[in-house]
């Protein structure tokens, strides 16, 4: 009885869509991610979505989709601190709070300040510091609700061109913007931006769209036109073949990363800033690759 | 039917957990023996509770996901790990600490079997008929002490008059020797009617740390399956049968009674309880008059009532309680059942001499009721709202007239900074204030300034998780109650950032050196507490008792020891999350010091 009113409501949803040419139905993102960890073998023996000191969620809930990279200021080891505590932390709280609903789809700003609220209300003291992108498609408006703090970000592609990007927040070379909990008494000499100073955008998506959500590691090792040349192997919207073009596209970053001759991006921007660098930026790379389909139940 | 596979295999473990007798209370049956009776009749559902609608108190803050009551509601996210996690649901306190001896005397007539400390009411999306109730411990097993099904439905359009509450099981608070997470299936009694309201009363007095829960499921079945010969152990114990059948008798002899001095039958009937004593007086005219008696209601407690009291009740109790003294009402009156005009026109009659006023979770009352209060009982002296969480802000401003007032709980109240101001003004004698989680209050350095100036005779003061306190307001506050024996900072999250400085906070130093007196000190989760401190709460505190310094990076285990030694009087030390004391540093030092209770948390 069940199955025959679900059916109904597919064939009368599929009927109105068809009739009225204004898009009626849902969209959904259909997201694979994949990453390497800076460190092998640490990457291996983390649990869950979490490439050496990235972290990343995929999340969803009735009205929306949400995903989110995150990125670990590594420069707290210095300090006995595993910067991985940090970037997964924030992002199982994201994901846990996508779940529960606390969230408006077009204020991923909400989550990231909501977020790192609950990271200073754990009994755990939390330290360190991470960059951090979070990406909501709001299935009914077809509009996906971005918001990035730091150089991890996502491109929007669209027949074989990015047609949207996100923009880099940096206090200074290889310095980004991060949320960070610093030690008490070095809450002056910490860098720490508020969730509010994220770059916000809004924009409309089609059926097919591609949204790559990546970490630093993947921007600095791999140009555009590579991606694109990645993408263009992307040819439907079910899981595996995404999952496939998302683990091509880290592990073609992961083999450049290594490689000493290899004139990065991030090598390029360095020369730019007056550094002679040259090769790739070993760094831990998280790829979350997504497509825009239509939402069935 | 995933679920319920889970569940069943959930029921399945803790069956063989039972079996290997690492649970051996016989009240805990395994779900398994209720299930064959019925699963042959009707398929049986299982529900996560939909959503939280009341409790008594929960350890995180207003509008966060950590640590907060609304951990219940939904799927298990922690079960079947053990330890203190943020998405449980957790109570403010656990074991003996909190109890105020010297503010809050407990009631006579308690009866013995009232265990409960505090509540938690979930709801279901579908009413059944409950067969089955788990609750998943995720930390320190075995507070609750009652669970109860209610025939009210709250999601329905039209609510009945009558509602009924039932208890479906009952124990004692128990002491669970491991902290591990279990799956606490008692076996229920069947109630008459469908369900999806259910309340917990948990007691933790016994237990060693906070108690944490992380779901709940009801199992039940949709329709009545056999005639159930419902076992009610709670008769409606309402007060409010006034007899008048005896009246014709009047000159009958009451026989030895008669021989008996009318004080001692007073003495006799002041062991009984409320309900108890109500039914006596219903068995003649002689014991009518001595179950009558005033002086047998100076103090009384509904609280283990609560679900049988109403106006009426009241009406009737009102011409018993002439010298009514102290009067505990918490937790009573819900959904209708005590109407704010009914309240007050109990507290016009029988407020007047009221020392003590009890009304935690109270969500019958209103402006006028406060304001009746504020004009009636003009010599009370201890009002506690705790949890009064409905209560609008402006009504909080009447209290400024009870100028005798000498303690006062506004725990999770919308009181806001106005109201607050001019209470500190006018009650002078306030000895006991509780402000924790007052979330409309601003700038609590304003208030901790008025509090220095007017409340010098300050005893304790809890200021749990109040977010605008700083170290100014903190120094300020010491300059001016200096007979502090009581400071809950806990979570006070502006007092550890800012104005810090390099080597620890100096305003904690300044205000251990000027609180000798202080008993106990809640510095939970100020992350800056730092071993300097500690040097100087332990130089200058020797009155210590408790200390709670949990989440701090800063303190090693040497300051900690110096501490143990110069403070003989110390019995809880919380050193949970402080990244520098390991398990063993604690081991060590509790068989140092064996008086000493160290409590050291964990989360895996």
């Amino acid at each position: 009885m069940l199955s025959v009113l679900s059916y109904g409501r597919i064939v009368a949803r599929a009927v109105l869509g068809g009739l009225s040419q204004t898009d009626g139905r849902d969209y959904k993102l259909v997201t694979a991610s994949c990453g390497f960890g800076k460190d092998f073998r640490k990457g291996i023996l983390k649990k869950g979505m979490c490439y050496g000191d990235d972290a990343c969620f995929i999340a969803r809930h009735r009205s929306a989709d949400v995903l989110g990279v995150a990125d670990g200021v590594g420069g707290w080891r210095d300090y006995g601190v595993d910067p991985s505590q940090f970037s997964e932390t924030l992002m199982r709280t994201c994901e846990r709070l996508v779940k529960e609903g606390r969230f408006t789809p077009s204020s991923p700003v909400g989550i990231l300040t909501s977020a790192y609220y609950e990271l200073l209300q754990n009994k755990v003291p939390l330290l360190g510091s991470s960059t951090a992108c979070i990406v909501v498609l709001d299935r009914r408006s077809h509009q996906i609700h971005a918001c990035n703090l730091g150089d991890s970000g996502f491109l929007v592609v669209r027949g074989g061109e990015v047609i949207h990007r996100s923009d880099e927040q940096q206090h200074y070379f290889n310095t980004p913007f991060q949320l960070s909990i610093a030690p008490p008494g070095a809450e002056g000499s910490v860098l720490s931006d508020s969730p509010e100073m994220a770059d916000k955008s809004s924009f409309d998506v089609q059926l097919g769209d591609i949204i790559l959500t990546a970490t630093d590691g993947l921007f600095d090792n791999m140009p555009d036109y590579m991606i694109l040349q990645e993408l263009k192997k992307l040819k439907n919207t079910n899981y595996d073949s995404v999952q496939q073009t998302a683990r091509s596209i880290a592990e073609q970053a992961h083999e450049l990363a290594y490689d000493p001759n290899y004139m990065s991006p991030f090598a390029q921007f360095a020369c730019d800033n007056g550094l002679n660098v040259r090769g790739g930026k070993p760094d831990d790379i998280t790829v979350l690759l997504s497509i825009v389909a239509e939402y069935t139940d | 039917m995933l679920t319920l596979l889970g569940v069943c295999s959930f029921v399945f473990v803790h069956w063989r957990r039972c079996r290997s007798g690492s649970l051996n209370d016989a009240a805990f049956h395994c779900g398994s023996t209720a299930l064959p009776i019925v699963t042959k009749m009707e398929a049986e559902l299982d529900q996560y509770a939909k959503e939280v609608l009341d409790f008594s108190s929960h350890y995180g803050s207003e509008g966060s996901m950590s640590y907060t009551m609304w951990n219940a509601a939904g799927a298990p996210s922690v079960f079947p790990s053990s330890g203190d996690f943020t998405h449980t649901a957790v109570f403010r306190t656990y074991g003996h600490w909190w109890e105020d001896e010297h503010a809050k005397q407990s009631f006579s007539r308690t009866p013995r079997s009232f265990h409960s400390r505090d509540f938690l009411e979930v709801a279901f999306e579908e009413q059944v008929f409950p067969t089955a109730i788990t609750v998943l411990e995720t930390y320190h097993p075995g507070a609750i002490a009652q669970i109860l099904a209610c025939s009210f439905n709250p999601y329905a359009e039209n609510h009945p008059t009558d509602i009924r509450w039932e208890v479906l099981w009952a124990g004692e608070p128990t002491k669970v020797a491991s902290p591990q997470a279990r799956l606490f299936c008692p076996a229920i009694r069947q109630v008459s009617f469908a369900t999806n309201l259910l309340r917990l009363e948990v007691n933790s007095s016994l237990l060693d740390y906070y108690t944490e829960l992380d779901a709940i499921v009801l199992r039940g079945v949709r329709n009545h399956v056999s005639s159930i010969t419902t076992p009610l152990i709670i008769a409606n114990t309402t007060p409010n049968k006034d007899s008048d059948v005896l009246s014709k008798d009047v000159n009958m002899s009451n026989g030895y009674f008669d021989k008996l001095p009318y004080e001692l039958i007073q003495l006799i009937v002041s062991h009984l309880a409320v309900p108890d004593l109500c039914r006596l007086a219903q068995s003649c005219k002689l014991l009518q008059r001595h179950c009558y008696d005033p002086l047998q209601y100076i103090q009384l407690s509904l609280q283990p009532y609560w679900f049988s009291l109403n106006d009426l009740s009241l009406v009737h109790l009102q011409s018993r309680c002439a010298v009514l003294q102290r009067l505990n009402m918490s937790w009573t009156g819900n959904r209708g059942a005590v109407t704010a005009s009914g309240f007050c026109s109990f507290i016009k009659a029988c407020g007047a001499t009221l020392v003590c006023l009890e009304l935690s979770c109270c969500h019958f009352l209103n402006e006028v009721c406060l304001e009746v209060i504020a004009q009636t009982c003009v010599s009370l002296q201890e009002l506690d709202l705790a949890s009064c969480d409905r209560l609008e802000p402006q009504a909080f401003n009447h209290i400024a007239k009870l100028a005798r007032l000498r303690r006062l709980v506004l725990y999770r109240t919308k009181i806001e900074q106005t109201a607050i101001l001019s209470i500190l003004t006018f009650c002078t004698e306030l000895r006991h204030l509780n402000l924790g989680s007052c979330v409309m209050i601003e700038d609590y350095d304003v208030v901790v300034s008025v509090l220095s100036a007017r409340c010098r005779s300050l005893v304790s003061l809890d200021l749990w998780r109040c977010r605008s306190l700083s170290e100014r307001g903190l120094a300020e506050l010491v300059s001016g109650c200096g007979v502090l024996e009581e400071l809950d900072l806990g979570w006070s999250s502006a007092l550890h950032s800012g104005s810090a400085l390099h080597g620890g906070s100096a305003s904690f130093r300044h205000a251990a050196r000027r609180l000798s007196r202080l008993r106990r000190l809640y510095l939970t989760a100020n992350r800056n507490i730092c071993d300097a401190d500690l040097e100087h709460i332990a130089t200058h505190c020797p009155a210590l008792e408790h200390l709670d310094i949990l989440g701090t990076r800063l303190v090693s285990p040497a300051a900690l020891r110096r501490l143990l030694q110069s403070c003989p009087r110390l019995r809880l030390l919380d050193v949970s999350f402080c990244s520098q004391i390991d398990m063993r540093t604690v081991q060590e030092l509790s068989t140092l010091f064996p008086n000493v209770s160290i409590k050291k948390s964990f989360t895996q």
